[in-house]
């Protein structure tokens, strides 16, 4: 070709693949900037800019929301679940990375003027104080232009000339996506909140194990803030204007500012925060839930600075006026221009509540088998366990259930002094013949986690010629349960097979297969769950079946997440040691650990083992 | 003189052949060094001077061209 | 502004647009606009010294012109005395403008290493004197306009052309913008007619410049800049690495040397090529060369060109040499005594190339490296050849020329190790090391990838380089590649277009946030 065409060609070539760019840019779409053609991924999408995607998002989606909570990320943890429930609405949560005051009118504006909004929440916490409208660059934190009144020309230009690597990676990331939430996909589209499904599932204990667990808590990043009067005139301004729009369209406004760490409350000068705080006050009443014995409790935050769902929900309790569940005394309060002058003199002296007072060590002893040739890690003596039982009384300890725990976490109930909880696992008929009449005549409860697919299998391993160790049938389950001593649940309904006896793929505990797909894990799992419940509550007038201890122990957070799902709160292990419940805090007992008793354990090591807890 | 003057350029560079060749600066044959060479026993020898202005292909490409250079500075 | 940034790309777009539509006479000021803004974009104030050279040598020129015009105004027979009259004038004006230039490079480039070498002396004597030190920036590029303009100025001097009387086209020579950042160094004569030519619009320009800027940009981005990666690890710790490891670097260094000089060189070429001006080479396949001198001849080709017209050829064939060598000759005799003079000569050549690279110690030392064994191998000449002689071996045969590349290249590769080590100590200790403790396996056990590369990084450059190295073998063979290029269908020929851009945008412009684009010969 001559020169003219090969310039021609030329040019045409790097328009082309210019075009090509911006096409894969535009239909992939990873900052879920362009509206909802191509790869739709929601979650992806709000990890990578939560401004622009959640409007593009509601643009689709706006007539399943009619309020909304806006705020920075810790915004998140006010549990939509309850919100919908106090409130009588439903709510989308607009959280977005570093939200400042600017964003948060902004976003309130559009919402209101686009779509219905019946509640408005905004979250105002001290950075809204030393920063009013906090500029940058990054992709992440560019606000849609119909939000933010700039340009469009030069927003969606950024997102069409990409670098296309981004772009790639959400297809890559695509295939690697789980159940379980990953480093990109942190969010949960449909409520807008982060997702937490993996760290609410985790098992929180006592204070020393927490901290070698998240050593921020002990060495605090020390930062240097200082709030700014510029800052607190917008902020105020912009509050002032969001409750002016509020009040003009008949919505209800609400401001709470969130529970922050005391170190974090320490960056700041005090008479700056409380000239903040008070002149907040008379632009419109607040919820302040950011200092009180919360802000000093490190098991109450998943990280420096976000505070967990359980204290969300303890936080909308309040605001609510619900009594059934545990809120400490001083964390929240309305604060208005008449007690904000006492509410902060008050405030200013938050210490963490006392050890005793909110947190309890609980002992839980687990036993299986009890019978004469007591030679086994998992069988007892008749003998031995009248013992033990006999000086855990004398001793002056008192047996509780687990519906005792849940009532301490949840709703500030108190437990006895010296609490110890007992388990027998696998539900063996010596349990009934021996254990049973022992409990009942000295005073002591317990819980029996049965296998719901033997219960009343006397003679062989299901349709084998193997014999087992007999079980109880429901007949003798439901009279324990009459006693009032015993309640019956949960060890699963058939995933507890002896591998040797099984024709098929065995089962030997909860976990999943390494080649079974999520999918279908999980829907055997919750059928497990199912069956089991089931085969208590229609054969027993056992209220609930909520406890479960894993098979062997085995566990995982898929696992434990999945049995949360089905309704089970309180989940064992079979890992030594004792267990600090701490209120308010549910994920206290989850994985709760448990001492294992059989013939080799005397009376005086089972006394040794409960007494450490109080030490 | 010509037979001179290849005597003094056979004894300087006796790997090239000056007979024939004619493009001994623009193929890189002769070099700078070559060049100081022959110009300081031109000198020596004929008693002829040979400038900087004088070190062009022009006058160095072929045996006839350095040879009317060197009758040109003699006069 | 550097040749790998938008607004470089911009600027040039913008200048050849306006070329080619302003009126062809006025074509040479569309550039020297174009040039002055890049300076000034570039180096800001700076520009001064570059007005500073244009103004010396303008006026040197005309000064020239004036005592060379003398001869004319005399008949044919008088003309040689009324030169010998004037040439002490004639010699004052260069020394004069030499002086000028040099002397104001000097206090910008090499004052505060001086400053620095000498201040013990002074400490001795003078206690508590400080010598000043100059906080002067380095203008862009003054290594190489100021070399490029004396040249100029000598030319002139003898006779070569009449001086130019514009001084704005003047100016356009002396800072005409492709050549700012690392050269060539042209001559006028050469250059300075395209730049003032008159150009209608022809495709076949641009085409082949923006082919050469492609390829030049290619050996840059993706090669020298990945490659450079290696070689800051590797530098910035020795210590860390085993000899293997530094050889490693040193062997990195010298591809992105080359993939960085040639490649700019290239871009500088394709850019000037899209005006229709066609500069000087300034490589012609290095890896080939048989010898140090004539790595030389091949590697920084303008520079050694001038080193050799206005610095060598005057001083080996001055008075005060011509009577060294007559005294060489008697007291020593021989072929040896005959090469002393210019031995001599051209180890202050090499020494000067050397020093021209910087103000450092390190520079020194690469000068007296390249000249000892440059001046090694003239007086060792004779006993080579004997020896050679004596072994039956053929000067011609292919494995000896092999040989001779080989050793050539390792001459190179360790002086490389000279200019890049962190300090001059270091390279002789990094060098000790290569043979000493080399730690062979660190090159295959996997301490590659803990260079700040990763594998596929590697299989990169090392495709990379084959492919510059094929194209550099089919030049050596066959001659230019785009001619056969254009004898091939539109597929082929579109395919020539897509690749290397596809090329250019995955493996070098989406890597810009990992890798630096540095010119390493931009502040001479």
């Amino acid at each position: 070709m001559d020169s003219k065409k090969w310039i021609i060609t030329f040019f045409a070539t790097i328009v082309f693949i210019g075009a090509g760019i911006i096409g894969f840019n535009f239909f992939v779409d990873p900052y879920g900037v362009f509206d909802n053609i191509g790869i739709e991924w929601p979650s992806y999408e709000m990890t990578m800019n939560p401004r622009a995607a959640k409007i593009t998002y509601l643009k689709d989606h706006h007539e399943e929301y009619d309020s909304y909570i806006i705020g920075c990320s810790s915004t998140s943890s006010f549990p939509t679940e309850q919100l919908n429930e106090y409130f009588d609405a439903s709510f989308y949560n607009m959280i977005m990375y570093g939200a400042d005051t600017l964003d948060t009118e902004q976003t309130a504006r559009y919402l209101i003027e686009n779509y219905e909004v019946k509640n408005l929440i905004i979250n105002i916490y001290l950075d809204n104080a030393v920063e009013y409208d906090w500029t940058r660059d990054s992709l992440s934190y560019q606000m849609s232009p119909e939000v933010s009144g700039e340009n469009p020309l030069g927003f969606y230009s950024k997102y069409l000339f990409l670098d296309p690597r981004v772009s790639l990676k959400k297809i890559k990331d695509l295939r690697q996506d789980t159940y379980l939430q990953q480093g990109f996909d942190v969010f949960n589209a449909e409520t807008g909140a982060y997702d937490k499904k993996v760290r609410d599932a985790e098992h929180i204990g006592n204070m020393e194990e927490y901290l070698a667990a998240y050593p921020a808590f002990v060495n605090y990043p020390t930062v240097e803030k200082s709030i700014d009067e510029e800052a607190v005139a917008g902020t105020l301004k912009s509050i002032a204007a969001i409750r002016d729009l509020c009040e003009q369209k008949g919505i209800r406004f609400m401001v709470v500012c969130a529970p922050v760490y005391q170190e974090y409350l320490s960056y700041f000068d005090w008479d700056a925060v409380e000239d903040f705080y008070t002149r907040l006050a008379s632009v419109t009443p607040y919820w302040d839930f950011s200092m009180s014995s919360v802000s000093c409790e490190p098991r109450y935050f998943y990280d420096e600075t976000h505070f967990r769902n359980c204290v969300g929900k303890m936080a909308l309790a309040r605001i609510a006026g619900d009594d059934s569940v545990y809120i400490p005394e001083d964390f929240g309060v309305y604060v208005t221009p008449d007690n904000a002058e006492e509410h902060f003199r008050e405030a200013k002296q938050a210490v963490a509540l006392d050890a005793e007072e909110n947190t309890a060590d609980v002992p839980v002893l687990m036993y299986h088998h009890i019978d004469e040739q007591g030679d086994d890690s998992a069988i007892i003596t008749p003998e031995l366990f009248e013992q033990q039982i006999a000086a855990l009384k004398e001793a002056g300890y008192t047996a509780v259930m687990p519906d005792d725990l849940l009532a301490y976490v949840n709703e500030g109930a108190e437990l006895p002094d010296k609490p110890v909880v007992i388990t027998f696992d696998d539900g063996y008929l010596s349990n009934y013949e021996y254990a049973y009449p022992i409990l009942k005549q000295y005073g002591m409860c317990a819980t029996i986690f049965v296998i719901g697919s033997t219960v009343g299998n006397t003679e062989h391993y299901k349709d084998t010629e193997y014999p087992i160790t007999p079980h109880f049938s429901f007949e003798q389950a439901q009279e324990m349960i009459d006693s009032g001593v015993i309640s019956i649940q949960s060890h699963t309904y058939d995933m507890h097979q002896w591998a040797d006896y099984e024709s098929g793929r065995a089962r030997q505990n909860i976990l999943r297969w390494e080649d079974e797909s999520e999918e279908d894990y999980r829907k055997a799992l919750t059928e497990d769950c199912e069956k089991e419940r089931q085969a208590i509550l229609d054969n027993t007038t056992e209220s609930s079946v909520h406890v479960l201890a894993y098979p062997g122990g085995a566990n995982d957070i898929l696992a434990q997440e999945t049995l949360q799902e089905n309704g089970f709160d309180v989940t064992f292990t079979i890992t030594p040691g004792c267990n600090t419940l701490v209120r308010g805090i549910p994920q206290s007992l989850i994985g709760m650990k448990r001492y294992n008793i059989c013939e080799s354990v005397s009376v005086d090591q089972v006394l040794e083992w409960v007494s450490a807890a109080r030490g | 003189m010509k037979e001179q003057l290849m005597q003094i350029l056979t004894e300087c560079c006796p790997d090239i052949d000056f007979e024939t060749e004619v493009a001994l600066i623009d193929d890189g044959i002769l070099e700078s060094l070559d060049i100081v060479m022959i110009v300081s026993e031109i000198k020596d020898v004929l008693d002829v001077e040979i400038t900087v202005d004088d070190l062009v292909p022009e006058n160095f490409n072929s045996v006839d061209q350095i040879l009317a250079l060197v009758e040109a500075r003699k006069s | 502004m550097a040749f790998t940034s938008l607004s470089f790309l911009i600027l040039v777009a913008i200048t050849v647009v306006v070329y080619y539509v302003f009126p062809k006479k006025l074509q040479w000021a569309v550039l020297l606009a174009a040039s002055l803004a890049f300076y000034c974009i570039g180096g800001g104030k700076t520009v001064l010294y570059v007005f500073y050279t244009a103004t010396t040598v303008y006026a040197a020129g005309l000064l020239l012109g004036y005592f060379n015009g003398k001869k004319d105004q005399v008949p044919k027979e008088q003309r040689k005395a009324v030169m010998e009259q004037y040439k002490k004038y004639r010699q004052l004006v260069v020394l004069f403008t030499c002086l000028a230039n040099f002397v104001l490079l000097y206090i910008l480039k090499y004052w505060n290493f001086t400053a620095e070498l000498f201040q013990p002396l002074v400490d001795r004597f003078f206690h508590g004197a400080q010598i000043p030190l100059s906080s002067l920036l380095l203008p862009l590029g003054v290594s190489f306009f100021m070399f490029q303009s004396v040249g100029y100025v000598i030319d002139v001097y003898r006779g070569k052309y009449p001086p130019e009387r514009n001084y704005l086209k003047l100016l356009l020579y002396v800072c005409f913008f492709p050549q700012m950042v690392q050269g060539p160094i042209s001559r006028f004569h050469e250059l300075a007619p395209q730049l003032y030519a008159q150009r209608k619009l022809d495709y076949t320009n641009l085409k082949y410049g923006i082919q050469l800027a492609m390829w030049g940009y290619f050996k840059k981005i993706v090669i020298a800049d990945r490659a450079a990666v290696v070689v800051n690890t590797v530098m910035d710790n020795p210590w860390s690495y085993s000899g293997s490891m530094i050889a490693f670097g040193v062997l990195f260094y010298c591809i992105q040397l080359y993939g960085d000089f040639s490649g700019g060189i290239d871009i500088t070429r394709g850019v000037a090529r899209l005006f229709g001006i066609d500069l000087a080479e300034n490589f012609q396949r290095p890896l080939f060369s048989v010898s140090l001198a004539d790595f030389w001849r091949r590697w920084h080709i303008t520079l050694g060109a001038w080193m050799r017209d206005y610095l060598f050829y005057p001083l080996a064939l001055s008075k005060p040499f011509g009577k060294l060598g007559k005294i060489t000759r008697k007291k020593i005799g021989g072929k040896l005594g005959k090469i002393i003079p210019t031995s001599l000569a051209t180890f202050i050549i090499y020494f000067v190339i050397g020093i021209w690279h910087g103000a450092n110690c390190r520079y020194i030392a690469f000068g007296f490296w390249n000249g000892s064994i440059i001046t090694m191998s003239l007086l060792l000449e004779g006993k080579y050849s004997a020896i050679k002689k004596k072994l039956h071996i053929n000067d011609k045969a292919a494995w000896f020329r092999a040989f001779q590349i080989m050793r050539t290249c390792f001459i190179v590769f360790l002086g490389r190790y000279i200019t890049r080590a962190p300090r001059f100590l270091t390279a002789i200790w990094m060098i000790k090391e290569t043979f000493l403790h080399p730690v062979l396996p660190n090159l295959w056990d996997g301490t590659i990838l803990t260079l700040g590369l990763g594998i596929m990084d590697y299989v990169v450059i090392l495709l990379s380089v084959m492919v510059m190295l094929a194209a550099e073998w089919y030049q050596e063979k066959h001659g230019v590649i785009r001619e056969a290029l254009e004898k091939q269908g539109f597929l082929v020929q579109w395919l020539a277009i897509l690749i290397p851009l596809l090329v250019l945008l995955c493996f070098g412009i989406l890597r810009s946030d990992t890798i630096s684009s540095e010119f390493i010969y931009k502040q001479f």
